[in-house]
């Protein structure tokens, strides 16, 4: 039986799976491959690393902590209006 | 007394309303349109809530409901044609930027990231065209997976995730124009 090696992925075929990688959709296989390139591509790991904080920074300084107390009570309103009709 | 039924829908829906909130608000960019476009929300989600399935994924359900009340009110403003080109959109985009504008440590790259303000990472996501925005918050502000975001925005996968990349890329080139403008970086060459 020929069974050929899996191929290794260069730094290009990381960069074009680099954003489903990091959103955890990729196959058992093509993720074992791309760590295997993080493991001895400095600069690809790199890149990797400033991309996991960028998203860590957007997903941290776009995400509104307040929200107008009125959304509440308007809650409660519809809820009760609902009610008595 | 409220039923049983209504007290159900509020412990449900009260734990989404900041995150609802957050994203009618880089969707509308300001909080009164904002507060409106929840508060309709609120209002058809409550009026529909016989549909949503006991046990199923609530909140995408309050997600699809804000994304349908948003097109549906701003149908008008968001066909307007998007002139952006998505040619030369690459990858790391900020990250290679960096590195060929100055030679900073990998520690001084991370603290340029720290340094951004909160109103220009929100200035940069609200100026993505819509289409981008709304996927983009979806996944990596809301957390979504890609299938929710499907399912929310009612388009096929492939489209979630050529818009969710599109996205990025571009919201890295506004990051990096804001950068320049603010003087985080020093040295650029162009």
């Amino acid at each position: 039986m020929k069974k050929t090696k899996p191929k290794k992925y260069d730094c290009a075929e990381v960069e074009k799976r680099v954003q489903a990688y990091l959103d955890n959709y990729l196959s058992d296989e093509e993720i074992l491959k791309i760590e295997d390139h993080l493991s001895y591509c400095l600069p690809c790991d790199k890149k990797v690393e400033f991309e996991i904080k960028l998203k860590e920074l957007i997903r941290h300084k776009a995400n509104e902590k307040d929200y107008p107390k009125t959304l509440e009570e308007e809650l409660k309103k519809i809820i009760e209006d609902r009610h008595s009709t | 007394m409220p039923t049983a039924r209504q007290l159900e829908f509020e412990s449900l829906i009260a734990p989404h309303l900041s995150s609802l909130y957050s994203t009618a608000l880089r969707m509308t960019h300001n909080q009164n349109d904002a507060e409106d476009l929840v508060q309709d929300t609120l209002y058809k989600a409550f009026r529909a809530f016989d549909q949503y399935q006991k046990n199923t994924n609530f909140r995408a359900w309050a997600f699809r409901i804000l994304v349908n009340t948003y097109i549906t009110a701003y149908r008008k403003a968001i066909r307007q044609p998007q002139k952006v080109s998505y040619d030369d959109l690459e990858e790391f985009y900020l990250y290679k930027k960096l590195d060929e504008s100055i030679s900073l440590q990998e520690t001084a790259k991370e603290d340029f990231l720290e340094n951004f303000f909160e109103d220009d990472v929100k200035d940069a996501l609200e100026n993505l065209p819509y289409q981008f925005r709304l996927v983009v918050l979806l996944c990596d502000v809301e957390g979504f997976s890609y299938n929710e975001i499907a399912n929310i925005i009612d388009a096929p996968l492939g489209t979630v995730m050529s818009r969710l990349y599109r996205g990025r890329k571009l919201l890295q080139r506004y990051l990096w124009s804001y950068a320049k403008k603010r003087g985080y970086v020093l040295n650029e060459k162009d």
